[in-house]
């Protein structure tokens, strides 16, 4: 069990000898019992922190929005940012790491593990509730208590965590520099890939039947790709951005520039969208989930990235931000490949 | 799917490498080996450098059939491209065939440039192939009039 003043001490310790400039952690947010991503630059602050089954974001991507932040400041602040990291969080700064994106010493991990636990999913809790709104979340053992109006309630962390938690196969930050609360790796609730077995198990008649109707409902608002810390391309390949349309630009040039996705959201460019993205993202997504969680319209999007992941895993034995120094997955090959599907 | 049709001919994307299986399709062309005129190629430096956006972008542009086709294992000009080609056209195609499309629709090979009628010989076969599926109508874009 993580004791939340162990991390407010620290964080507040190291605020106020400068040991980091600026602690990213979760805070009571104003939704309901959500938390929130926190920005803390001020000790007396670091007291706002808080650590419940709403932790959900990915607070790696602030990191990236740091780094993209700092690169317009005039000078340069020195120090680290100590960031509050799941499992899944440390190995999305991993794979950050890996591609050198900022260094090692730019950032202090403050581990967390989500030990014999996860973080709610608000679609599963919501039917148990009978539409009471609740306003405070907390762990105790295995199960989940919910503050409402009409007092606690008490669910089995199994019924109301999100599928990603229930399948994870790495709920500690291995990759640290200080981490609260046990190392439970290996308390699997349900076998790795669970879901994305169930679905697979469909023909592939079935598999389009499911998949069309989830291309069509994309609306493309790209909160999956804000969410993503692994999304930090300073150019998207949806956003013609390099292509500014003047008055001066001619039939020829706007007839003739590389257009790979249209920004409408039709069934076949909401395809390529979603196919690219999970391209882009295998061997480096590390199953935080975001994506899935932020999308309004309930696209399964982590599935796709569940798919390469596993595929990564089976045919190469590749482990997404298993280490810093590690190749990137298509970027090395192996010998031992497959190659039988190549005539 | 749609029903085959009788009159159907299939349009098909070929990535060939440019040292290898274009110059393949050459020597297929200069032997007079006769095989279907189906297959568009483009030629690319090597299929190391097949971005699967191509592919996506093949068939959202009307593509029934994607084929890229590069040098041997081993004979690469670049020593590993096609090694890092082999990669990402594994996950390339298990991400169509997941998402439900048909796996004929996609087809890699190696094809040397000595190989003309290898080259034919794939091209006749996807052709046939594809031909059996029907028009590619999952990932099409659709024009409105």
């Amino acid at each position: 069990m993580i004791n939340i003043q162990d991390i407010r001490d620290t964080a507040r310790d190291m605020l106020a000898k400068g040991e980091a400039r600026m602690v990213i952690g979760y805070r009571r947010g104003t939704r309901g019992m959500l938390a929130e991503p926190a920005f803390i630059t001020d000790p007396a602050q670091a007291d706002d922190l808080v650590w419940d089954p709403t932790c959900f974001n990915n607070l790696s991507l602030y990191l990236v929005h740091d780094k993209k932040f700092l690169a317009h400041m005039r000078e340069n602040p020195k120090g680290p940012v100590a960031v509050v990291a799941k499992g899944c969080d440390a190995r999305s700064i991993v794979v950050l790491l890996q591609e050198h994106y900022f260094k090692r010493e730019d950032v202090y991990i403050l581990g967390v593990s989500c030990e014999g636990a996860g973080v709610v999913d608000e679609r599963k809790l919501a039917p148990l509730l009978n539409g009471e709104r609740p306003s405070a979340a907390a762990f105790d053992g295995d199960d989940f208590v919910f503050t409402t109006a009409a007092g606690e309630k008490r669910l089995a962390a199994r019924e109301v965590m999100a599928d990603r938690c229930l399948e994870c196969r790495a709920p500690y930050p291995k990759e640290h520099n200080l981490v609260f609360g046990e190392d439970k790796t290996g308390r699997q609730l349900e076998a790795p890939f669970a879901a994305l077995e169930r679905f697979e198990a469909q023909d592939a008649g079935q598999r389009w039947d499911a998949w069309s109707q989830h291309f069509d409902r994309c609306m493309r608002c790209f909160a999956c790709r804000s969410v993503c810390p692994m999304c930090y391309c300073d150019e998207c390949v949806v956003d013609s951005i390099t292509f500014p349309v003047t008055a001066g630009t001619t039939a020829e040039e706007k007839a003739t520039r590389i257009k790979w996705i249209e920004r409408s959201a039709t069934r076949s460019e909401n395809i390529t969208y979603l196919m690219t993205r999970a391209m882009h993202l295998a061997g480096r997504c590390t199953d935080c989930g975001e994506c899935e969680r932020a999308c309004p319209v309930n696209v399964p999007i982590r599935m796709l990235n569940n798919k390469m992941e596993r595929e990564a895993r089976e045919k190469f034995g590749f482990e997404p931000g298993a280490s810093i120094g590690g190749p990137s997955l298509v970027a090395t090959f192996l010998d031992s490949d497959p190659g039988q599907f190549i005539r | 799917m749609s029903e085959p049709q009788a009159d159907f001919e299939p349009k098909i994307v070929a990535f060939l490498c440019k040292w290898c299986s274009s110059a393949g399709s050459d020597l297929a062309g200069v032997s007079r080996i006769q095989y279907p005129a189906n297959a568009t190629p483009i030629t690319i430096p090597c299929t190391g450098a097949v971005s699967p956006m191509y592919i996506l972008s093949a068939f959202n542009k009307g593509a029934d059939g994607v084929l890229v086709s590069g040098c041997h294992i081993g004979d690469c000009h670049y020593i590993e491209g096609n090694y890092l080609a082999r990669r990402k056209m594994h996950l390339t195609m298990e991400l169509l065939k997941f998402i439900g499309l048909e796996p004929n629709r996609f087809r890699m090979s190696w094809v040397s440039a000595a190989e003309g009628a290898k080259f034919a010989q794939v091209v006749t076969e996807f052709v046939d192939d594809v031909r059996k599926l029907g028009p590619q109508d999952k990932l099409r874009k659709v024009v409105s009039q």
